[in-house]
């Protein structure tokens, strides 16, 4: 019974930080249906960002986090204004391109890591890393708990930003009909690039968070961008609620394979399962409260 | 597992660059009076740390034998050619092709990962091109009776743990342990080798997992471990993996007599600083630290450190060691061709920094050195030598003390 509460307790934690990472993507995929391959370099830019703080200046890696975000939303508003938006409005274009772009901003980011910070591995330790608080037999790491409140904040705050705010809506209304957006008014590309640049920030957060409790190298995005890409997809795109749904999924479903069948097959348990809601429930988990 | 779609835009992107490279390079000037040692290391992806240190090590060496004038043999120069593998072993195969048929390299050195390294191995073999593998370390490579591969520095995984056998013997004595590897190649070849050891000792595994590396929460394996009750545990990790896993026994407050590292990652300079006080009283089997007796083992790793500014760790040696014995055997060597160096590596009787090291066939095994074995303990945030009892610089700490006894 404390195998499978801490289990579950490490199932929804991991879940927690997993859709704190993903929540960004939900945003630039879901709701701006720009795949974003780079999503893990940025995730991994704002890693560094916090990092460098940490390092340079001292700064926690919780107030970091109000650094790195600005500087990603502006990384952010810089990619989609100066190279996404480029390809979009070229007609003769294929809207494909946009991916091999992504995949190409996510090269160049890693390898600038690279060269500036060499591949060694970074952390950082600050005195509250490892504190856990023990329920019966049941240790909880005190920094995953934060991170997961910190995701339902944020994801709560992004749905509020969509739903009631102007520029919410103009977002909204940018990613269902761009044409007809601009007809009214709308600001296509500007809305696009602030989009972006809010995807990002997000990004940052999620690596801000993680950055206490994991470990950082230049090369970490690939794992951040796979994860997000699948947590996306089970919570339902263009959803705000779909990454926490989808993360908290992931999460347990890794948790409890790692228990019970194998650690060694952690991840196909987690693909298992987003195989099957590819071919069964391709709206996603979210799709299953709309019936 | 992880391969999906956009891994494979990813790689697709990356071989189109790497063409376009290779042929962008392809019309330089090449004398023809080198004799060209291709060096295959990881030095971008997520191995290019220890690619980096190797590599640094090559260099570091190769400058003292340019010193001491040994790197012209026969009236020709020893040129090395890096070659970038990125920890991938289709990548490795065509930088393994490049470096045979467009830069008619002599000889082949580097190999950091296993995986590579059998992909390395293989393609030398059939291109009948000796290889001198610098650190992949999976019993198979050495296993096939490929007459072209040579392995010095590198132990065969199973035998990492030569040195632990006789600590367990006489001090921990274990009846019940606990097995956890990463499932690469390297991982499963040292849990082989310590499993049908324990089997002839009649050592229970309670508990014998695989992992996928680079994960965030190893907490539900170590529950799951816990449950099984292992007097000692012996782990095989990399460094990020092998932190990530002692901090969070710390935060599960799973107390164990004894965990032994199975080389790699616990005994890094990394492993330390991430784990932090998480790391005092780990052990670990190891193929070099800094104060062993062999001559030149402190001198390198006191220059390095002053010329990179970073500890380097065994792989380091091993690179190092490797670039003497590649300049030895070129010196020997009376053709520069396949055959002659092929040759003349066979009849290496050296002494380096990590040992004396010869090319012999035993226990099935072709051209591959016998290793010497260590058992490391970190103490109070040093690595210590502390079996074999000869050459221990301190005392071990057995059984370890529980977390919540230390202060």
């Amino acid at each position: 019974m404390e195998l499978f509460g801490q289990t579950v307790i490490c199932g929804i934690l991991l879940g927690g930080m997993y859709a704190l990472i993903a929540i960004g993507m939900t945003l630039i995929m879901g709701v701006m249906k720009i795949i974003n391959l780079a999503h893990g370099a940025l995730v991994m830019v704002g890693m560094y960002v916090t990092y460098f703080c940490f390092q340079e200046f001292g700064i926690d890696p919780y107030f970091g986090m109000f650094l790195s975000m600005p500087v990603l939303f502006f990384i952010g508003c810089l990619i989609q204004k100066y190279m996404i938006n480029r390809l979009v409005e070229v007609e003769s274009i294929l809207p494909e391109n946009q991916v091999l772009l992504t995949v190409g901003i996510m090269l160049v980011l890693t390898e600038a890591a690279r060269l500036i910070f060499k591949s060694d591995y970074r952390s950082v330790a600050t005195g509250y890393s490892s504190s856990t608080v023990f329920l019966g037999g049941m240790s909880i790491s005190v920094p995953m708990v934060i991170g997961f409140f910190i995701a339902m904040v944020f994801t709560f705050l992004l749905h509020l930003f969509l739903t009631k705010t102007d520029l919410g809506k103009s977002i909204r209304a940018t990613s269902q009909d761009r044409d007809a957006a601009t007809y009214l008014g709308v600001n296509a590309s500007r809305i696009t690039m602030i989009t972006f640049g809010i995807g990002s920030a997000l990004a940052a957060t999620g690596g801000s968070l993680l950055l206490p409790l994991f470990y950082l190298w230049p090369d970490i995005g690939h794992l951040f961008t796979a994860k997000s890409f699948i947590i996306t997809i089970l919570g339902g795109m263009g959803s705000t609620m779909g990454a926490i749904i989808g993360g908290l999924i992931l999460g347990m479903a890794e948790s409890l394979g790692a228990t019970y069948i194998s650690m060694g097959y952690k991840d196909m348990v987690g693909l298992v399962i987003f195989l099957l809601v590819l071919l069964f429930l391709p709206g996603g988990f979210r799709s299953l409260a709309k019936r | 597992m992880k391969k999906s779609g956009w891994q494979l835009v990813t790689v697709l992107v990356l071989i189109i660059s790497v063409m376009l490279l290779v042929s962008g390079c392809g019309g330089g000037d090449k004398s023809k009076d080198d004799v060209k040692v291709g060096v295959i290391l990881p030095l971008t992806g997520s191995e290019a740390m220890f690619g980096a240190m190797e590599k640094n090590s090559f260099e570091m060496a190769y400058d003292e034998l340019k010193a001491a004038g040994k790197t012209t043999v026969g009236g020709k120069d020893i040129k090395l050619l890096f070659e970038d593998d990125q920890g991938k072993q289709d990548v490795a195969k065509s930088a393994t092709e490049k470096l045979v048929n467009q830069d008619k390299a002599a000889m082949l050195s580097g190999g950091y990962s296993s995986a590579c390294t059998n992909v390395i191995a293989g393609s030398a073999q059939t291109m009948n091109i000796p290889f001198l593998i610098v650190t992949g370390s999976a019993d198979d490579i050495t296993k096939k009776g490929w007459q072209w591969v040579f392995r010095g520095t590198a132990a065969p995984a199973s035998k990492y743990t030569g040195a632990l056998w006789g600590m367990l013997d006489n001090v921990v004595k274990p009846k019940n342990v606990a097995l956890i590897y990463e499932n690469t190649d390297f991982g499963s070849s040292s849990a082989k080798g310590f499993r049908s050891v324990c089997q002839q000792k009649g050592i229970n595994i309670v508990f014998d997992q695989a992992y996928e590396a680079g994960a965030i929460d190893f907490k539900p394996m170590l529950a799951n471990m816990r449950n099984a009750n292992p007097d000692m545990i012996f782990a095989v990790s990399y460094v990020m993996d092998a932190s990530m896993i002692v901090k969070q026994m710390k935060e599960l407050d799973f107390n164990t007599k004894l965990l032994v590292g199975g080389g790699a990652g616990y005994t890094m300079p990394e492993f330390k600083d991430n784990a932090g006080s998480a790391s005092e009283y780990v052990a670990s089997t190891t193929l070099w630290v800094p104060s062993v007796t062999w001559p030149g083992a402190s001198d390198y790793f006191n220059k390095y450190k002053q010329k990179y500014g970073k500890e380097p760790d065994y792989h380091g040696a091993q690179a190092y060691a490797t670039m003497y014995i590649i300049a030895d055997a070129l010196k020997r060597a009376t053709e520069f061709n396949n055959t002659g160096i092929q040759k003349s590596l066979k009849a290496t009787d050296i002494m380096t920094i990590m040992g004396p090291i010869k090319f012999e066939d035993w226990e099935g095994y072709s051209n591959q050195n016998k290793p010497v074995t260590y058992v490391v303990q970190w103490q109070k945030g040093k690595l210590e030598v502390i079996w074999p009892e000869k050459v221990k610089s301190v005392n071990y700490v057995y059984p370890v003390p529980d977390w919540k006894e230390r202060t």
